[in-house]
């Protein structure tokens, strides 16, 4: 099978005042279609940076990302953004939700930066919400909800405009053992509904069960990944 | 994104800091205000002078005297022109022109029932009357298939004075009281007008009063206006050599005229003051289509020799006078809004501090460049728009205030001055002007703080912090 994301021989370093730090090193790693592939590492291990990378948020300092038959070294970050909000969806630790608008406005974020008109993407927005339990929050902004339904709005959001690829760094980070197993099951179900890839990040054991297949990185190299 | 869902989002994160926002709006409302307030009294003070000199005269009019124009170091200009039929047309043909009416003017003593006074009559073509913007208060304008019907300026019946009247009120201490002007509407008044070279010629004519002129121009307030071919009549009476005792004075400028046709060697300058120029209009009123042309039309008269004079002349002086105050007030006005324009790219950059985090979010999500940059642009142009339209709105009240406050005070200074012009007026063009101006200064203080947004890396924002 074609992987969906593929990752050659991705080398980032940082520049530290006078010192190079390396993040990661050489990494080779292939995602396929439908999957939902765990990356678990510790602290520090470089996984956020290779999120990072694939999302188009940062350039590799050598080797190459290909999504969908694109390489992303290939795309300027002016366009970046198009193709973002064509192929990924986004899942963050602390929600990242823009406080002033409504869960509702929250949800539907990606599809007023298409230019989709408003009944129609109020109209997905509203039923999107409802499947993730929100049915009667859609008018609340970000502050009157607790921990569980932001993630779920952003997993709304995340979903909006059905990317082929969901990334998700650390979904349950902030949130209690109970919230955390109904996220992701909410998470890993809608996505295998949807036929979605899935990077899922995390440095969580429990959290890593959910996914298909489980890669460690260590020191900014991968273990255990059949990388080929 | 839509340009509907831009503002939308721009308006309410305006919204969400109200005091931020409505602190830079009232910068930009003091600026907008101080420059439309500024503007508005040099626009005023332009607006009063030309009003107080069209109560003179009108500025759309040229007038033409016999003789000759002299530049500023006193040499003549041009040639001498007759004033006749043929410079009549040749006026005409002037472009800008609209219209050219030739005049006679006689005068004598007149009679208005039991009044005695004088009356200085000209004589017009009646079908330029409107041309040459001439309308009554009361009664109508007389037309040239009439004879001897005039239409009379507002001051004429002071003209007139009952001296049984007065000599029965026995002593009467200053001017004598005010006559209202339409008391001379359909009145026969009798003027006597005497042959210039024998006085002991006179000829009787009996006028009609169908209309009384209108107060706005005084230059007409004195006269009464009658058709051309009547007035002619009197005036060749008037001038016409008579056989009695003045026949000497005058005689020998008609012999010297009937010499001419023989001379053609003399030259026309010469000649011209030879020929009989005892016929020629008196002088000759030309309309033009606006103060510019008559401005043109004037300077181009006086350069071919006409003795041409237009309240219009006076114009220039004035104009730059307010052009030179304009230009200091709305210099004031401007560096007001030049600290307005400071402080919304001031608010706007604090805003992106602030919102470091929600704008790297957008950015991931999938908002372009174009889109953030348009999101801020859209924020400081509100600014600017909300700003600017209450500021308008405040000039207004502004000028009312001042307008209110001077009027009392030229009133009690200046007794009968007529009624006191705005000292500050804002006309549509400097309102729609100051608005559009205003979000402009908002779109420009927004270019720099927009683009700084544009290079915020996203990974900043999303940071797990």
């Amino acid at each position: 099978m074609k992987p969906i994301i593929k990752s050659e021989n991705i080398i980032k370093k940082y520049r530290m005042g006078s010192q190079v730090v390396p993040v990661l090193k050489g990494i080779d790693l292939n995602i396929y279609p439908g999957e939902t592939l765990c990356i678990l590492g510790t602290s520090g291990s470089g996984k956020t940076t290779f999120l990072n990378l694939a999302a188009g948020l940062e350039r590799p300092t050598k080797g190459r990302i290909i999504i969908e038959g694109y390489n992303l070294n290939k795309i300027s970050e002016k366009n970046m953004a198009a193709f973002r909000r064509k192929y990924i969806g986004f899942v963050f630790q602390l929600y990242n939700l823009l406080p002033a608008l409504t869960a509702l406005e929250n949800a539907v974020l990606p599809l007023i930066f298409e230019g989709v008109p408003s009944r129609e993407r109020e109209k997905k927005g509203r039923e999107l919400l409802k499947q993730m339990g929100l049915g009667n929050r859609l008018r609340h902004k970000p502050g009157e909800l607790s921990g569980g339904q932001r993630q779920r709005v952003s997993i709304a959001r995340a979903l909006i405009n059905n990317p082929r690829i969901i990334f998700a760094d650390e979904p349950t980070g902030n949130l209690d053992s109970k919230t955390t197993v109904e996220i992701l099951k909410l998470l890993t179900d809608t996505v295998r509904e949807n036929g979605q890839t899935m990077l899922l990040v995390t440095h969580d054991d429990k959290v890593a069960g959910y996914a298909d297949r489980i890669v460690h990185m260590v020191d900014g190299n991968i273990y255990n990944g059949n990388a080929n | 994104m839509r340009k509907r869902d831009i503002v939308l989002m721009a308006y309410n994160n305006l919204w969400r800091r109200k005091a931020r926002t409505v602190l830079t709006c009232l910068g930009v409302l003091i600026g907008t205000a101080s420059i439309i307030v500024m503007l508005s009294i040099g626009i005023g003070f332009k607006q009063t002078m030309e009003r107080d000199m069209a109560r003179w005269g009108s500025l759309n009019i040229i007038r033409i005297h016999p003789g000759m124009s002299y530049d500023e170091y006193g040499n003549p200009s041009g040639e001498e022109h007759r004033l006749n039929d043929d410079t009549v047309s040749e006026l005409k043909n002037i472009p800008g022109v609209v219209a050219v009416s030739p005049a006679f003017q006689v005068h004598g003593e007149a009679r208005l029932g039991r009044k005695n006074g004088w009356l200085d009559i000209v004589g017009v073509d009646l079908d330029t009357l409107e041309d040459l913007e001439f309308s009554v208060s009361d009664g109508r304008l007389p037309t040239a298939e009439e004879r001897f019907t005039i239409v009379a300026g507002s001051q004429v019946i002071n003209n007139f004075w009952d001296e049984r009247a007065s000599r029965m009120g026995g002593f009467h201490q200053g001017p004598p009281p005010e006559q209202d002007p339409s008391e001379l509407l359909n009145q026969r008044i009798s003027v006597s007008i005497f042959n210039q070279s024998n006085p002991e010629k006179r000829k009787n004519y009996n006028f009609m009063v169908v209309g009384i002129l209108d107060e706005k121009n005084m230059e007409h307030a004195w006269q009464v206006f009658g058709s051309l071919d009547d007035i002619k009549r009197i005036h060749e009476f008037m001038v016409k050599e008579s056989s009695g005792s003045g026949a000497a004075s005058s005689g020998g400028m008609i012999t010297m005229s009937r010499v001419v046709p023989m001379e053609k060697s003399v030259s026309s300058k010469r000649r011209s003051k030879m020929e009989d120029t005892r016929n020629d209009y008196n002088f000759i009123l030309v309309r033009t289509k606006d103060v510019a042309q008559t401005k043109k039309v004037s300077a181009e008269l006086r350069e071919r020799g006409y003795n041409a004079y237009s309240m219009a002349d006076s114009l220039e002086g004035i104009e730059k006078i307010s052009k030179t105050i304009q230009a200091v007030l709305g210099g004031i006005g401007s560096i007001t809004l030049f600290v307005a324009f400071i402080g919304i790219t001031n608010t706007m950059i604090m805003s992106i501090y602030e919102r470091t985090r929600e704008i790297g979010i957008m950015k991931v999500i999938g908002a372009s460049f174009a889109d953030v940059k348009a999101l801020f642009l859209a924020e400081a142009s509100l600014i600017g728009l909300i700003g600017g339209a209450l500021g308008l709105a405040f000039s207004y009240l502004v000028s009312a205030i001042i307008n209110e406050i001077t009027a009392e005070y030229m009133q009690s200074g200046m007794m009968g001055a007529g009624p006191p012009g705005n000292i500050s007026v804002i006309p549509v063009w400097l309102a729609a002007f100051a608005v559009v101006f205003a979000i402009l200064i908002g779109l420009g203080s927004g270019l720099y703080p927009a683009n700084r947004a544009i290079k915020l890396s996203p990974i900043v924002a999303i940071r797990n912090e």
